[in-house]
């Protein structure tokens, strides 16, 4: 399996005030590395508003900005804890708004090269014990251990 | 094995449909059927269909329009909160 967690992607407590923002400031961490291109965060951003990606999950609410590969350079998955829940709307029903409190944030070039890769992040999503697990993390480097563990 | 070809549509065609498609195919295999799935985005739907036939579209955007194929919302598999239905709701368009 391609490796998609990395330190330099993983952030605890980030402060933002809205899904926008959200998106400059995660997308900024994975451009800041070489896993997009400097396309990517627009490409995002208006994603989101067209498709938006929040997912409301059994015990908390989560989001997982992303876009097209053509904006990618390699694979990565940002993991960031949100200091503050920011509204997104859920994914299929625009109307419907949810605080998200963890991003899950994808760089993917190719589905089915990643495909694993994807699943293991579906089944964190589908397991509320493990997303306790990521919400509880204390700190980027606790994080970041999690993030290892579950989808690596 | 019994066979079908389900549509997986979400905004980009690529990450969240790749998620249900996987998950289709792994929980309908259980249920005997072996799954083709092919990943699109709303605006790739119509071409995907004049290309194969399909026997559902499972939509985790809303695809608006009727093209004469059922549809299955699964969003539920995504979050997890409704996998069970969203299987239900496949089997009940596939063993008609």
């Amino acid at each position: 399996m391609v490796r998609t967690v990395f330190r330099e992607l993983v952030a605890a407590r980030l402060q933002a005030d809205s899904a926008e923002e959200v998106i400059q400031k995660v997308g900024k961490m994975l451009l800041d590395h070489g896993f997009v291109k400097d396309t990517y965060i627009d490409a995002a951003a208006a994603r989101e508003k067209e498709f938006p990606t929040g997912l409301k999950l059994m015990d908390i609410a989560v989001a997982m900005p992303h876009t097209d590969p053509e904006h990618v350079n390699k694979p990565g998955v940002c993991v960031v804890q949100l200091e503050k829940p920011v509204i997104f709307s859920h994914m299929g029903s625009p109307d419907v708004k949810v605080e998200a409190e963890m991003i899950f944030m994808m760089a993917i070039m190719d589905p089915d090269a990643q495909v694993e890769t994807l699943q293991k992040v579906l089944s964190v999503f589908q397991n509320p014990e493990i997303v306790k697990e990521f919400k509880n993390a204390a700190g980027a480097d606790e994080l970041f251990e999690v993030a290892m563990k579950h989808i690596g | 094995m019994k066979k079908c070809r389900i549509l997986c549509v979400c905004g980009s065609g690529t990450v969240s449909s790749a998620m249900v498609a996987g998950k289709l195919k792994e929980q309908l295999a259980q249920k005997g059927w072996g799954v083709t799935a092919v990943e699109t985005s709303p605006n790739g739907v119509e071409s995907a269909l004049a290309g194969e036939r399909f026997d559902l579209i499972a939509c985790v955007s809303p695809v608006y329009q009727d093209y004469g194929i059922p549809k299955v919302n699964a969003v539920g598999m995504l979050t997890g909160l409704s996998e069970a239905q969203v299987i239900e709701d496949c089997l009940k368009i596939l063993e008609v």
